[in-house]
């Protein structure tokens, strides 16, 4: 267990110094994942064997004097939204209980190109459709701060993987705030990045104008660590991705001094339905960066009180004409004693999608189909610019702008399982980021009376994660807030 | 806009869902909250975008070359409910 309280930076450290093998630090992490993962239930699948082979293949090049990524060695858990050649990928769903994926998404090539060590697929939401991983098929997963408490999603499980100890580092995906929200609930480091810093190439498609796979970490150096191996354009394979302007150095660029920095409070995001403890938490941390001498002031961002009904338009829209491949035919579930070719798609529909994913099917359907798509999908698309507007406004007043995560801290398990509106309710914070494009980074502020962890949230303009990354530093520099593993 | 039942079933037909039993009558009933939620962008007034392309932003293009090649045995026998002769058997469509 003690190796696996170090972040992944000392890690990397003790690794270049032969102080410790990368098979022993994958030892070390199979072993905290066999002693918590019960517990906790972060993986839907542990590729133990395949991790042990990876690290004693980046052994052997050290041995050998070859030079290496300091990411070489250091164990990552992915989310299983994220296709992994030859290990079971399923979206936590039923209709992709055995899929497999004969290829490499992007990000995974990049990890193995840096040396990384990839330890299993982690639990989320199905097809990341959720706010709380109690809509996978697969399993429940819990927060390691509070096992009777949500993780948060859809990405809860690479977060709880990373807040229990069992690896320094993971990957999720956000599309409407899936890494941020579960960063918050579980105490780590979540970054959003900008959309198109990250390929998402291999990312199975969820709503393609919004999706973002980015890093958990529970250090802002660790997450800046990852955010440089997956970052940039892949010429090879996609256009889903840009080159961006900070490629490969955010954690060389890494700079505490807030000196002078304009932060925004956006006053709608303090009203009513945020929670006094994560309202007083967040402020307390703009009152940390005023002691640093970052210039902290009042904005206005109205447009939030519309943001629910645009995310959820835009997204599921996406979501009904990203998930039409899914119909039991090629891979995936197919249901059992159909006659005719159409009987194969609805029953196989039916029977391999979950609840939430045919709500926001249907939802999608009806938004895309004749006589409502301009009073509700074109109508969206034209509010989203109005939101970029509103964004870019803001920043030409402040550098960051600083928020609450969610309303609330992690709530009981099934409490909020009965009305999808009441979970939708609790994505109003984050949603605007994915929206307009924008990166956007999470880190623990404090903890609520039940020492459930509390996050807040820097929202930076596009491609501002240089900026972000340096006030989440100072941040945790003055707090302490950092390396936060839940007592198991 | 209220959303009928009937409006709900033909939503259905349309996304490939099964529209009959106890399952789909509680799909029905959230359905009609959550358009009930997204209705509430009718009070935005957006008169003033008239182009609802964001200009400003470019695709990213890549050239249209071949990088990797499957073949049926590696790509599709794998993952494929039922597999012959080369190709994904499904039932017959044609009489």
């Amino acid at each position: 267990m003690e190796l696996m309280k170090k972040t992944a930076a000392e890690l990397s450290e003790m690794l270049t110094k032969k102080e410790v093998s990368a098979v022993e630090l994958t030892q070390a992490a199979l072993a905290r994942t066999a002693e918590t993962d019960e517990k906790v239930g972060a993986y839907i699948t542990v590729a133990g064997q395949q991790a042990i082979e990876a690290a004693e293949t980046i052994d052997n090049k050290r041995a050998a004097g070859e030079a290496l990524s300091p990411l070489a060695g250091i164990p990552v858990a992915i989310k299983d939204n994220i296709c992994t050649e030859g290990l079971l990928t399923t979206c936590a769903s039923k209709m992709l209980y055995n899929f497999v994926p004969p290829y490499n998404a992007t990000v995974i090539e990049k990890l193995s190109a840096h040396g990384a060590v990839i330890t299993g697929k982690c639990n989320m939401d199905e097809f990341a459709m959720g706010s709380s991983c109690e809509n996978s098929a697969m399993k429940v997963t819990h927060n390691p701060h509070g096992l009777n408490h949500v993780p948060g999603g859809s990405s809860g499980g690479s977060a709880a993987v990373v807040a229990a100890g069992e690896v320094p580092l993971s990957l999720g995906s956000d599309t409407g705030g899936s890494i941020r929200q579960p960063a918050a609930f579980c105490g780590v480091v979540g970054l959003k990045p900008t959309y198109g810093a990250v390929s998402r190439y291999g990312l199975i498609a969820f709503a393609s104008s919004l999706d973002q796979i980015g890093p958990f970490a529970r250090t802002v150096e660790d997450a800046a660590l990852l955010m440089d191996a997956i970052t940039g354009y892949d010429p090879q394979h996609d256009s889903t991705s840009v080159q961006t302007p900070f490629e490969g150095s955010l954690r060389a660029g890494l700079n505490a001094n807030v000196k002078g920095l304009r932060i925004g409070l956006p006053k709608e995001y303090f009203g009513a339905g945020i929670s006094d403890e994560v309202r007083s938490s967040v402020l307390a941390a703009a009152e940390t960066y005023r002691s640093l001498g970052a210039e902290v002031f009042e904005i206005s961002l109205p447009l939030v009180e519309y943001a629910l009904p645009i995310y959820y338009i835009l997204s599921s829209a996406e979501a009904s004409s990203n998930l039409a491949r899914f119909d039991g035919v090629k891979y995936g579930y197919r249901a059992e004693g159909c006659e005719e070719l159409l009987d194969i798609y609805v029953k196989s529909r039916s029977q391999g999608f979950g609840q939430e994913v045919q709500r926001r099917i249907m939802l999608g359907t009806y938004v895309l189909s004749s006589g409502y798509y301009d009073a509700y999908y074109k109508k969206a698309r034209a509010a989203q610019r109005k939101i970029r507007a509103e964004f870019a406004g803001a920043f030409e007043k402040c550098d960051v702008i600083l928020t609450p995560v969610a309303p609330t801290t992690a709530y009981e398990l099934g409490s909020r399982t009965a009305d999808p509106l009441e979970m939708y309710a609790g994505d109003i914070c984050t949603v605007s980021v994915n929206i307009a494009g924008l990166p956007a980074l999470v880190q623990p502020c404090g903890f609520d009376g039940g020492k459930l962890p509390i996050g807040m949230q820097l929202i930076g303009p596009r491609f501002g994660e240089q900026t972000l990354m340096n006030a989440g530093l100072a941040f945790e520099q003055a707090s302490g807030l950092r390396n936060l593993i839940a007592a198991l | 806009m209220a959303i009928t039942r009937q409006e709900i079933e033909h939503i259905a037909v349309l996304a490939r869902l099964d529209s009959t039993g106890g399952i789909f009558d509680r799909l029905a009933e959230d359905m009609q909250g959550i358009v009930g939620m997204v209705d509430k962008l009718q009070e935005l007034h957006l008169d003033d975008i008239s182009d609802v392309i964001d200009a400003e932003r470019k695709n990213a293009f890549h050239e249209d070359v071949p990088v990797q090649t499957f073949t049926p045995d590696k790509l599709i026998a794998p993952n494929a409910p039922t597999f012959e002769a080369g190709g994904v058997s499904v039932p017959r469509v044609v009489e």
